[in-house]
């Protein structure tokens, strides 16, 4: 049956083909095209979030946040500090939110030998315990300050419709405080894992504004081989393949087959991360794809600190509720740049005059990383000269799901 | 449908963005409460292990947008006893239906050049295809409203919608209404029990909980028609309802 080809385990839909006889793995992406660049063109731009941050269930903050700095861009809006206080710390309850559900519910059963999420609250209770609650932090942050967990109900371009009161502020600093263990435990927990040990070279991209850990604020793509580029530029930097039996494109980077996301933000910014977190980077060994959900589990950690730290500050000033309002004569196109969960997000909009929707261009994540997945499944193959087809394919699938991949945002 | 065997549930997602899905988990306790009481044989998003033999209840996500997901529908149908969409892109095909059938072509063209042959035909509500048993709205879904709706479904209760709209639940929220603030809102036409959620997130109200039975569109129309443009309206309505049969009747 058609569905047993999918890999288990991941979200959306996709399938690994391995030539067993020439030893070589390729991916197909089957998941069908919602074709949100050709929806959104024609409708007013204050849509573009709200639709755009459908595209994904488990990162919809990430393309709301990505879809309002483009419009920003576009209308030459500069949001005031609560707003991006406010998106700050949106994005580390994302961050929190993407990385509990994919590491400990999809992709620990790979590394404790069991099958799935559920089965943790049995057989591993003390993991289970910290995922849940980690999972229902996440959620609370969002709640409060993106209206809902999934899909944000609050935000707009130019700022908040409406912002959270301190009372609520207080009460989300008191969880934080009193379930900081569970992050921790996090860090432990993937620092003590059973990973397949494999060497690969991998080179890292990742945004960054220089003066903080990938998240929000980003000005320029850094690469681990010291090759940078101009946001943008992404377009000409990030090319895309399209491949006639995949419904998502490949991404590369400046040709080559690189890596996004959490090892690739460690490897690139481990000197911003949180001091508590630093002890763990000992454990990560930066060739190893397998070790991307130790760095989901380290990120866990800082982006628990960071929601903190950003709640103090929002606790102890002055809130504007203010949105911001376009300014004369904006350029009408615009750039929308984030460090989604997954990897650097590009978001780029074109508005007519009406402040209607001529264009809109997104590259995802997952769609740069598809082309190193391959590389990855490859060497796999070529270092593991004894392993059967089935051990093979187990293998692989398991590092396909240690990338993280999202196929309905590649897709789109 | 009392019985000591555990239920067979299988819960399966077609094109969508699996957020219905990340609400169920974000249920955390509740869910585990309630997957005691089934067994989940056939999970692609949360376990490997598949069964494919018979489901008493089949949950679908997802909007059957490719030909392999409409025969997947078909084939799910026949070997389950109750069939439930889950989300509103399984139950009036959600976001991927703004575009129409025809619409789909040229925009394969423009994002994946013109050698590529698009896999999806047209975003269409499970309904399109096979008989539903039952639709749990949401875009994304209530977790709430949808563990009240599976307790019924596992203890063999009839399914029933809320008894109110939207419009019913802002007002109990005291939210200043958006129609006197000449702003468009779907709210006392879209069936309840999301909790006026967006609303409360100062969003408007698209109604993808579905339109409720028995609602007077024609009466909204009247008092939109006052103060938006028909181009307005139209955006309003083809957010969730571009498919929807309902959306003929105004």
């Amino acid at each position: 049956m058609i569905i047993d080809e999918f890999i288990a385990k991941i979200e959306g839909h996709g399938a690994l083909d391995i030539d067993w006889a020439n030893k070589k793995a390729r991916l197909r992406i089957l998941e069908g095209e919602r074709l949100f660049e050709g929806i959104l063109v024609n409708r007013p731009a204050e849509e573009a979030p709200w639709i755009t941050s459908r595209i994904c269930g488990v990162c919809p903050i990430a393309h709301n946040l990505a879809s309002v700095k483009a419009a920003e861009a576009a209308l030459g809006i500069v949001p005031n500090k609560t707003t991006i206080l406010l998106r700050k710390l949106m994005m580390a309850s994302q961050i929190i939110q993407s990385h509990v559900l994919h590491a400990f519910f999809l992709a620990s059963p790979d590394y404790l030998g069991i099958d799935s999420g559920i089965e943790l609250a049995k057989k591993n209770p003390e993991i289970f315990k910290t995922a849940i609650n980690l999972k229902g932090i996440g959620d609370e942050i969002s709640l409060a300050v993106a209206g809902r967990s999934v899909l944000p109900t609050t935000t707009t371009i130019g700022g908040f419709h409406k912002i959270p009161a301190k009372k609520t502020l207080t009460e989300l600093s008191g969880k934080l405080e009193k379930n900081l263990n569970y992050a921790i435990a996090a860090a432990k927990i993937f620092a003590k894992l059973n990973y397949p040990q494999y060497n690969i070279e991998l080179e890292f991209i990742s945004q960054t504004d220089k003066k903080n850990y990938p998240g929000y604020e980003s000005e320029i793509i850094i690469s681990s081989q010291k090759d940078d580029s101009a946001i943008e530029d992404y377009k000409n930097d990030i090319q895309e393949e399209v491949r006639l039996d995949s419904t998502a494109k490949f991404g590369r980077y400046h040709e080559k087959a690189i890596m996004v996301g959490a090892l690739a933000r460690l490897a690139t910014h481990h000197d911003y991360l949180d001091p508590v977190c630093r002890k763990y980077l000992r454990a990560t060994n930066f060739n190893n794809p397998f070790h991307n959900n130790l760095a989901q589990a380290i990120e866990i950690l800082h982006f628990y600190k960071k929601a903190q730290e950003i709640v103090g500050i929002l606790l102890r000033e002055k809130l504007d509720p203010t949105v911001a309002v376009p300014s004369a004569n904006p350029p009408l196109k615009g750039i929308g740049a984030v460090e989604a969960p997954r990897g650097g997000l590009y978001h780029e909009i074109h508005l007519n005059d009406k402040g209607k929707i001529t264009f809109i261009n997104i590259i995802t994540p997952t769609v740069q990383n598809l082309p190193s997945m391959e590389k990855s499944a490859q060497a796999i193959l070529d270092q593991s000269p004894k392993i059967s087809l089935a051990e093979a394919r187990k293998l692989i699938e398991m590092l396909i799901r240690a990338y993280d991949p999202c196929i309905t945002c590649a897709v789109h | 449908m009392i019985n000591d065997k555990k239920l067979k549930l299988g819960l399966f997602d077609f094109t969508d963005c699996e957020g219905c899905q990340v609400e169920l988990v974000g249920l955390k306790e509740k869910l585990l409460a309630l997957s005691e009481k089934v067994e989940i044989v056939n999970w692609r998003l949360g376990q490997a292990k598949a069964q494919w033999e018979q489901f008493d209840i089949a949950l679908i996500e997802g909007a059957p947008l490719t030909p392999g997901e409409i025969d997947l529908l078909k084939i799910i149908r026949e070997k389950s006893r109750l069939l439930v969409g889950l989300g509103t892109c399984a139950t009036l095909g959600g976001i991927p239906a703004i575009l129409d059938k025809e619409e789909r072509q040229q925009w394969y063209n423009k994002i994946y050049g013109p050698e590529y042959e698009g896999r999806g035909v047209d975003a269409l509500p499970l309904s399109a295809y096979v008989k539903i048993d039952f639709l749990i709205h949401g875009c994304p879904i209530s977790g709430n409203e949808a563990a009240r709706i599976f307790s019924d479904l596992i203890n063999g209760k009839k399914l029933n919608y809320k008894d109110y709209s939207v419009c019913f639940e802002c007002k109990l929220a005291n939210l200043p209404c958006r129609l006197l603030e000449k702003k468009p809102c779907l709210g006392p036409i879209a069936q309840g029990a999301c909790g006026a959620i967006c609303l409360k997130g100062g969003s408007a109200c698209y109604g993808c909980f579905g339109i409720k039975e028995g609602a007077n569109v024609g009466a909204l129309l009247t008092i939109l028609n006052k103060f938006a443009s028909e181009e307005e309206i139209e955006n309003y309505f083809s957010m969730f309802h571009n498919k929807s049969k309902l959306y003929d009747h105004r």
